[in-house]
């Protein structure tokens, strides 16, 4: 990203017009617009131009309309709403920050808005991507704030402050001091029944001995009337619901074992068992705290309101023009415009002739719909065609976003099936030791009373299911945390089963094993210019988010030429619009000339054309990604079948195909290709679906394990279970791989478990285990597994980049940027 | 033995010191971003010699 042929300051080509230079740390660099010049200027005049040595990936293009007014008109209205009031003077804002992209950017975000007066702290989460400021009421305000962020070239939107409070902190804060005092506790008993054990041995005197197990029970009562609380009240909820969870059993081993050593502390006599009690809270908290982590990241990429709604929305003034403005400042009656892939912000009549809209997340039907001009659009259905007009008639509270966000919000706190499968297993093992308890006690009454509370509890506490609570979430965090580094982020936990488990790859071509670039022999017709048919090409394809169309785009950054109408896009095939009264149609040769023959030559072009004939071809330098080969050899390495479906031409899917030797199927249209999938899935096989585009996302909501480039489509990110970063292929078998060894371990934990338990119940029941031996048996069973766990995503390759990469980088909000 | 009766107490000063540390740590929201200060390059240098 050096000066040669792109802005220094957001990476992207240079228009053909004047290029504008910018002064930073006394070198004058390239910019591509006033925008850019504007922000790296502002970085410099604060003393941050550091920040060009730090980034790891191009900055954000600022707004051209980052005009102050935008910032200002809300404040009266809204800002009640998003700013919390900490009392003194100080108030606290959360905000959602669009274009975070590495981790150059928390570091600019953070001195940027700490150097403004009046601001107390800054706290940027990337993953997040949020921004928590504290400021000074009497110093600064909200909109200067946001005025400030914006000159760096971030947009930033204020969260609703009930956010603030939110409950997933103090979740996580609550769970850390449980399993803290849990661990504090576990280690003082240790140390004190450590003395016991040893003194046993040796001469310890009587009062020595009897002090040191009131501390144990000293330190143990704690960890079991605070850390394991969250024990007691899931049994309590299970058992008011007549249910039968992990919980039941385990708040009753907790109390059964600490009752009857307070009751033994208290006499004098027996044993107790303070130390093994802590081991065993302290490690079940470990295994729920593992699992709440993972949940909460994926809970990150997949955050309801951010997800759901976007943030940001395009706003249609009275003349026609467009301005993105916030989804808060939006009131009903404004009209918004809605691009193809786009969601839907807020309840509205569509004021378009038609178009068809993905309801998944509200009807459930995964089938698009089509809606006609009048028809009540919900806030957060994608559209699959676009753009249109929407007239907004609810916003905000008042939308079915609430239910919505309920609904999301229910689906990411849902345990993966590994999860719920272990715990399962956990909990009837736990009924069984209880039962068994039960036995022994029944049977050493028989044969000799004293002894038979002794050799119960000794069975109650010698049998772990520690190692059976902790076996999945130690291997499930660990192997999120190895795929997460090598630039694989697993939007559902699910996925790791699915995709350890799939014996078919469904590739897309154009853009997933392709790069598309516009070759620069652009053929035109009647006379049009190269740089007319250009211009008019490309404000057609800014509407469509196809490779193709982004690569014509992209290869004309100059002025736009007049509004278009009208404008509509049929998936797989192209896009037409109305520009200066002239129906224009781009794509697909047979669409272009709009059922009229189209000549042969043009099979393999992008055809610009209106209602007399075609104006111009656009061919396309298709080249096969550098790391696609190895990607597809690694993957029939492994035993995976590859197949290409494609909606291009059969003659360029062959040459593709042919070179990667795999098997495939040209001019599919999505419906096609889901057809296909069905059939796949119906022979037995399970389908791991690729690809990047709009017209994947039926493919990938179908198929068993979805992934999706994360440069691609948001529709198709929403419809995948994990987003692939940097578009690097060969990550794929690499993450197969980390997933069939992530199931292997997770087998092996549950059968050491269930080995380790096997052999040391019967000698307890017999009363052959002392307590020393139960609480080192308990101790190293445990440690077994998370050990185990820690072997997964060793050796497997290292990623690409030494440089710490940034997760949130590709979080659909940034894709769309 | 008897010194058992002075190091005990002591070290159960030095524990509940230690969980009222952390709790406070907690509290203060250290624990809360465990991924971001990863990222954030390990450079001060502050041409304005204001951190945040």
């Amino acid at each position: 990203m050096q000066s040669s042929g792109s802005c220094w300051h957001c990476g992207e080509a240079f228009p053909a017009s004047v290029v504008i230079q910018a002064r930073v740390a006394g070198i004058e660099r390239s910019v591509c617009c006033q925008g850019c010049r504007a922000a790296a200027e502002w970085i410099e005049q604060l003393g941050l131009a550091h920040y060009y040595a730090l980034r790891t990936e191009p900055a954000r293009k600022p707004e051209a309309d980052a005009d102050p007014a935008a910032h200002t008109s809300w404040h009266a209205e809204n800002s009640r709403h998003v700013i919390r009031d900490l009392g003194e003077g100080l108030r606290e804002s959360l905000w959602l920050v669009e274009g975070v992209r590495c981790a150059a950017c928390v570091w600019l975000i953070e001195r940027s808005l700490g150097a403004m007066p009046g601001v107390v702290s800054v706290q940027v989460n990337a993953v997040a991507q949020r921004v928590r400021v504290v400021f000074r009421d009497a110093t600064t305000s909200l909109p200067q704030l946001l005025q400030g962020l914006a000159r760096t070239g971030y947009r930033a939107l204020p969260v609703d402050a009930r956010g603030l409070d939110d409950l997933r902190r103090r979740e996580s804060r609550d769970a850390l001091k449980r399993l803290l005092v849990a661990g504090f506790g576990a280690m003082q008993a240790m140390m004190y029944a450590t003395a016991i054990y040893l003194g046993a041995a040796a001469t310890l005197d009587a009062s020595t001995r009897d002090l040191l197990r009131w501390l144990g029970l000293l330190v143990a009562t704690p960890v079991v009337l605070y850390s394991a609380r969250p024990f007691f009240a899931g049994a309590r909820r299970s058992l008011t619901a007549r249910r039968m969870g992990m919980d039941v059993p385990v708040a009753l081993a907790i109390a059964a074992v600490f009752a009857a050593s307070v009751l033994e502390a208290w006499r004098g006599t027996g044993e107790v068992y303070f130390d093994s009690i802590s081991m065993f809270v302290f490690f079940l908290l470990a295994g729920r705290y593992l699992e709440m982590r993972a949940r909460h990241r994926a809970r990150d990429l997949t955050d309801a309101l951010a997800r759901l709604t976007p943030p940001f929305a395009d706003r249609q003034r009275e003349d026609g023009t467009l301005q993105r403005v916030g989804i808060h400042e939006l009131r009903v009656g404004d009209c918004v415009r809605v691009s193809e892939g786009g969601i839907v912000p807020a309840d509205g009549i569509l004021m378009s002739e038609r178009c068809r809209v993905d309801e998944a997340l509200l009807s459930g039907e995964s089938a698009p719909v089509t809606k006609r001009g009048g028809d009540l659009l919900m806030a957060g259905t994608v559209l699959e065609e676009g753009p249109v007009l929407v007239r907004l008639e609810r916003i905000g509270a008042d939308t079915t976003l609430a239910g919505i966000a309920a609904l999301v919000g229910r689906a990411a706190a849902a345990r993966p099936r590994l999860q719920v499968a272990g715990e399962l297993a956990a909990g009837r093992f736990v009924t069984r030791v209880l039962a068994l308890t039960v036995l022994t006690a029944a049977a050493w009454a028989a044969v000799d009373p004293t002894r038979a509370f002794s050799a119960a509890i000794a069975v109650l506490v010698i049998s772990c299911p520690c190692a059976f609570a902790l076996a999945v979430p130690a291997a499930l965090t660990r192997a999120l945390g190895a795929l997460a580094r090598r630039g694989v982020l697993v939007v559902r936990p699910d996925a790791i089963q699915s995709l350890a488990e799939c014996t078919h790859a469904l590739f897309d071509k154009t853009g997933t094993l392709t790069e598309v670039t516009l070759s620069s022999d652009v053929q035109t017709f009647r006379g049009a210019s190269r740089d007319e048919a250009l211009c008019l090409a490309a404000t057609l394809a800014r509407e469509s988010r196809h490779p193709k169309a982004r690569a014509i785009a992209a290869a004309h950054a100059g002025l736009h030429a007049a509004a278009l109408s009208a404008v509509a896009t049929q998936a797989g095939l192209g896009i037409s619009a109305t520009v200066d009264g002239r129906l224009l149609r781009l794509g697909r040769a047979d669409f272009a000339m709009a059922g009229k023959l189209p000549a042969a030559e043009f099979e393999d072009a992008v055809l610009l054309a209106d209602d007399i004939g075609p104006i111009a071809a656009f061919r396309m330098s298709e080249r096969l990604r550098p790391d696609a080969g190895a990607a597809i050899e690694a993957l029939r390495a492994q035993g995976v079948t590859v197949l290409i479906a494609s909606g291009d031409a059969p003659s360029r899917v062959e040459g593709i195909a042919a070179r990667l030797d795999v098997a495939w199927r040209a001019r599919v249209l999505p419906a096609q290709k889901l057809a296909w999938l069905e059939e796949l899935r119906a022979g037995g096989a399970r389908v791991l679906a690729v690809g990047d585009g709009v017209n994947d996302a039926p493919v990938l909501a179908g198929a068993d394990v979805a992934i999706a480039l994360a440069e691609g489509a948001e529709l198709t990110q929403a419809s995948s279970d994990i987003v692939l970063k940097g578009a690097r292929l060969t990550a794929i078998a690499d993450a197969r791989a980390t997933a069939q060894h992530t199931l292997a371990i997770v087998r092996q934990n549950h059968r050491w478990a269930l080995f380790y338990n096997l052999s040391a119940v019967p000698l307890a029941a017999l009363g052959l285990v002392p307590p020393w031996l139960a609480a080192l048996g308990m101790s190293l069973s445990s440690l077994g597994v998370i050990l185990n766990a820690m072997r997964i995503g060793r050796g497997a390759a290292s990623p690409p980049r030494a440089r710490q990469q940034l997760p949130a980088e590709t979080s659909p909000r940034a894709a769309a940027a | 033995m008897n010194i058992l009766l002075l190091l005990i107490p002591i070290s159960l000063l030095f524990l509940a010191g230690a969980v009222w540390l952390f709790f406070w740590a907690v509290d203060d929201g250290q624990f809360d971003d465990l991924d971001t200060p990863g990222l954030v390059p390990l450079d001060d240098t502050d041409a304005r010699g204001k951190s945040s």
